[in-house]
């Protein structure tokens, strides 16, 4: 269902027929005055064509120079965004890599210090005080049994003090 | 509506223009602005009413164009496709322009009446006098067409410059046919009461 003013600009623009325009035009209350306004709206679209007529473009030429410079300008800045992207993308400091970089450097650390424990340990030990280590002292036959060790290094001495054995354990005995 | 090459030679070659363009040929681009560009910027102008901002505007809506070649689909012709960018871009500075309180159509239009890059009237031909009268109706032109909204300006240069169709207008505009017609109808009669001394006495 068109408006009013819809069927009017339609009249006005020839663009009713038929049925459609024999019921508008019936419709109208002052015809006379309505052909007059039909008029009066061609009269005003005569003197637009007439004096807003195409207007021309002084400088055409630099009109399409200084776009091609702008296309130009502005596909330079997307694909140098485009490659900024592309770098943010491949930046080695990825979560994953963070985490995988945390855990080997833990491991490393942790074989270098077992390592280095290990390399320690043995050559500073003494025989005595790792065969004493060794044989357990049974708390159901020795239930007070204490055993300390005092050493020198520089010395490369090493005493072991025993308390309270009831009886040397069966394996403990200096090669 | 009217295009500067011939119907089907334009229809066809446009097509592959616009192929090409999608492509990312910008040759291709540059003879589709060559086509368009006066027309456009003819059209902008009329809504602005200064050179300066029209050269701008038409700038900003082929580079529009060129950035969204590839979302046109040729369900529309390349100029009503154009055209709906070329709205968008002047409609919307229009408003921003409305926004900042500026107001200052009238003063491009007085500017204009002592422009003398005019391209209207032939300098050879026109007498000082002819000119000056001539320049006086433009600028009455320019001032009823400035007191219009945005949207019925680009309707009523639509239809009234352009002789677009009402679908084409309403396809340029993203609205309904109805919605042209009643803008129509709106930016007539305002312009018929503002211009009605100036037509029915020529």
């Amino acid at each position: 269902m068109k408006t009013f003013e819809e069927k009017w600009t339609a009249w006005v623009d020839g663009q009713l027929s038929g049925r459609e325009l024999a019921e508008f035009e019936a419709s109208l209350p002052d015809k006379a005055g309505s052909e007059a306004e039909k008029q009066s709206a061609r009269k005003l679209r005569q003197l637009l064509r007439n004096e807003l007529s195409l207007r021309t473009l002084t400088n055409e030429e630099f009109f399409s120079h200084q776009l091609r410079e702008r296309i130009a300008q502005e596909s330079g800045e997307a694909r140098r965004t485009s490659a900024g992207r592309g770098s943010e993308t491949s930046t080695w400091w990825t979560i994953p890599r963070l985490l995988w970089t945390g855990t080997v450097s833990i491991a490393v650390f942790v074989i270098c210090t077992v390592l280095v424990m290990h390399e320690k340990n043995p050559s500073e030990e003494s025989q005595y005080l790792t065969q004493i280590l060794n044989a357990r002292v049974d708390p159901v036959v020795s239930p007070n049994a204490t055993v300390s060790m005092f050493e020198v290094k520089q010395d490369r001495v090493t005493v072991l003090w025993t308390e309270g054995l009831q009886s040397l354990p069966a394996d403990y005995a200096a090669k | 509506m009217q295009t500067e090459a011939t119907p089907a030679q334009a229809d066809v070659s446009e097509l592959d223009l616009v192929r090409r363009c999608q492509a990312g040929d910008t040759e291709a681009f540059d003879e589709l602005v060559t086509r368009y560009r006066t027309r456009v910027f003819s059209m902008i102008y009329n809504m602005v009413h200064s050179e300066q901002d029209a050269w701008d505007l038409a700038q900003d809506s082929f580079l529009k164009a060129w950035k969204s070649i590839k979302r046109f689909r040729g369900r529309s012709s390349f100029y009503t496709w154009i055209y709906r960018i070329v709205m968008n871009v002047t409609i919307d500075w229009l408003r921003k322009k409305h926004v900042k309180g500026a107001g200052t159509e009238f003063d491009d239009a007085i500017q204009l009446r002592i422009d003398p890059a005019s391209k209207t009237v032939p300098k050879t031909e026109a007498l000082p006098y002819e000119m000056m009268e001539r320049d006086e109706i433009r600028a009455r032109i320019e001032q009823a067409i400035a007191q219009l909204s945005p949207e019925q300006r680009a309707v009523v240069l639509m239809k009234e410059l352009e002789d677009m169709q009402y679908h084409e207008i309403a396809e340029a505009l993203g609205c309904s046919i109805g919605t042209v017609m009643s803008r129509l109808f709106y930016a007539r009669k305002k312009l018929q009461t503002l211009l009605r001394d100036v037509y029915e006495n020529i």
